[in-house]
């Protein structure tokens, strides 16, 4: 039956051990490996590198999460709003939570876009800068005056859309690569470092991440 | 959360009194009633009315100081009832949600705007905690889905396991443009959210036999301008629907289902304050669910989905095996599913 999938998720299926084809990021202690050290033997899924890339469902089902406890009968016997929402991602462990609305649905979505955020700045994927092609996702996420980006890639995609995420992971898997440099990636990216620098800028977390490896590095940090 | 209103708050009001209030079914102990004035009707939600009020910042907070102690005090005479009742945590952030909506947004400044008098925030803070009066019934609203319902004694509080019955409906292939029927609709919350998702062609019945439900669920449907998509109708179960009899893509409810013999032993801002009729499901607490099962058979059409909610897993399977093991020449696909707690929560199925 069709409306079984959908709450596939609500069952917390016993995690696959999946072997993490991408690399966590603790802040700014960054260890690199090469991805070929990733591949497993055990799934056969593995190409599914980039959680991003998941859709909702597929993303909640990787995911352990806690709503209100299964005290009592629940239903009509109760009057209690429980609607705060814990994911914890199994395979990273990166935990987002979200409480502040009184709906648990809308505590859900907050709660998953907060994670997608978190696992975009915090799961790195190492990328060969001798054969590099930026993504798409990270062409939408750049202005319009870039020399690399073409005019079918569409109106640039700010912080504020969903999809902003994934052109985030994709930047910062460049700037981890030139090891923080705003202009080497800049040059890579067809854009000026001033104007890279007030792209990084327009977003807090993405801001504190590069911020946090140029610092490590003993670079100044953008203001 | 901003919510924007399809029309104005003010003409959607047919007057400024929604009428309130049956009589609760079952009274709280005298002694928790003594000490209070009598309520005043309650005319608009408290987060629909106007910032016609104000006080000092000062005085607001020591509101919630005062109601924060109130609390405080409660918490453990709460537990001692073990009804399943709020911890202090929960009554905290009910206050917080209170005064959410008995302002506006963050104020600067030493005066406060407020959309109620002071004095009438104590009020219902005390009726909350010694009558144990439903927070949602204080406020008048409930925060349900992206939604936010209106409510007040009389109908039923929409819960948040009752949420999931939109999702399921949203996977049926083509259910945008199919009749659908909400039987026992209370505030309207399942035909709402389904009305909102639905193309031009589609629509929803909701019905209820109980005119308090009925004339909520209708206002709700107004507030969100879905009065060409909800059609509220009032009757018991199928009868209202008897003109699109064999017509229907899909039923679901949330039919009561609490069996007759706990309805006594219920947490008290249930069972002194919720209506009976919205609970009481007979002796075992199954007898609606098999009436809308069966006339399920007649009411779908070939290929039709009906959901409907029940007591939990126990109840569940009972009425899936009971489906399959009667009825099963005209259901198919017929299966328990969980709500967000782990608990077979609904049971699903096809019309064959
Ligand atoms: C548990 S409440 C559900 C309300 C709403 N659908 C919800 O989920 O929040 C059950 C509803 O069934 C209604 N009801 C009870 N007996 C009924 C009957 N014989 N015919 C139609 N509706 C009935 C009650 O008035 C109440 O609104």
């Amino acid at each position: 039956m069709a409306a079984r999938a959908l709450f596939r998720w609500a069952l917390l299926p016993s995690p696959k051990r999946l072997a993490p084809p991408l690399l966590r990021t603790p802040r700014s202690r960054l260890t690199l490996a090469p991805i070929e050290a990733f591949s497993s033997s055990t799934s056969t899924t593995n190409s599914a590198t980039n959680y991003l890339r998941l859709t909702d469902e597929e993303l909640m089902a990787l995911c352990d999460i806690d709503t209100f406890k299964a005290s009592g009968p629940g239903g009509q016997h109760r009057n209690k709003r429980e609607s705060a929402v814990r994911l914890k991602h199994r395979p990273t462990g990166i935990v987002a939570q979200a409480a502040e609305d009184r709906s648990q649905h809308k505590n859900r979505a907050s709660a998953l876009a907060r994670l997608r955020k978190l696992l975009a700045l915090e799961v790195r994927k190492v990328i060969d800068l001798n054969d590099y092609t930026p993504p798409t996702e990270l062409l939408q996420i750049l202005p319009a005056k870039s020399t690399i980006r073409g005019s079918d890639v569409g109106p640039q995609i700010g912080p504020n859309n969903p999809k902003f995420a994934l052109g985030m992971q994709a930047l910062l898997d460049l700037i981890y690569a030139v090891e923080g440099s705003v202009s080497e990636a800049a040059k890579i990216l067809g854009l000026s470092t001033g104007a890279l620098s007030r792209l990084i800028l327009s977003d807090d977390s993405l801001r504190m991440s590069v911020n946090g490896l140029r610092t490590s590095k003993g670079m100044r940090p953008l203001k | 959360m901003i919510l924007r209103l399809p029309f104005a708050i003010r003409s959607a009001l047919p007057s400024p009194s929604l009428p309130l209030h049956r009589r609760p079914i079952r009274s709280p102990p005298a002694s928790a009633l003594s000490s209070l004035p009598p309520r005043p009707r309650q005319e608009i939600p408290l987060f629909l009315r106007p910032l016609a009020h104000s006080a000092a910042r000062s005085d607001l907070d020591a509101f919630r100081r005062w109601a924060k102690s109130l609390a405080l005090t409660a918490a453990p005479g709460i537990a001692a009832a073990a009804d399943g009742g709020p911890d202090a945590d929960h009554l905290i952030r009910e206050l917080s949600w209170l005064v959410q909506d008995a302002t506006s947004e963050p104020e600067v400044g030493d005066e406060v705007r407020l959309r109620v008098g002071l004095e009438e925030l104590y009020r219902l803070w005390r009726e909350r905690i010694e009558k144990r009066r439903p927070f949602q019934y204080l406020v008048g609203c409930e925060h349900w889905r992206d939604l936010v319902l209106v409510v007040r004694e009389g109908v039923l509080i929409p819960r948040p396991e009752t949420e999931l019955l939109v999702d399921m409906v949203a996977e049926v292939e083509g259910f945008q443009e199919g009749l659908w029927a909400d039987m026992g609709t209370g505030s309207g919350a399942i035909a709402v959210g389904i009305g909102r998702l639905l193309g031009v062609r589609g629509k929803v019945f909701a019905t209820d036999l109980s005119p308090d439900a009925v004339e909520v669920a209708r206002f709700n449907v107004e507030r969100y301008g879905l009065k060409d998509k909800v059609e509220i109708r009032e009757g018991p179960w199928f009868e209202p629907l008897q003109d699109v009899k064999g017509k229907l893509a899909g039923l679901v409810s949330n039919p009561p289902y609490i069996p007759s013999s706990h309805i006594s032993g219920l947490q008290a801002e249930v069972g002194w304050h919720e209506p009976r009729l919205a609970l009481d499901g007979g002796k075992d607490g199954t007898d609606y669910l098999l009436h809308l099962c069966e006339g399920s058979a007649s009411a779908l059409k070939p290929g039709g989905f009906f959901a409907f909610e029940t007591n939990g897993d126990k109840q569940s399977e009972f009425i899936a095996d009971f489906i399959s093991t009667m009825w099963g020449n005209f259901f198919e696909n017929v299966e328990t599913v969980l709500d967000f707690a782990g608990i077979k929560r609904f049971v699903t199925g096809v019309r064959r």
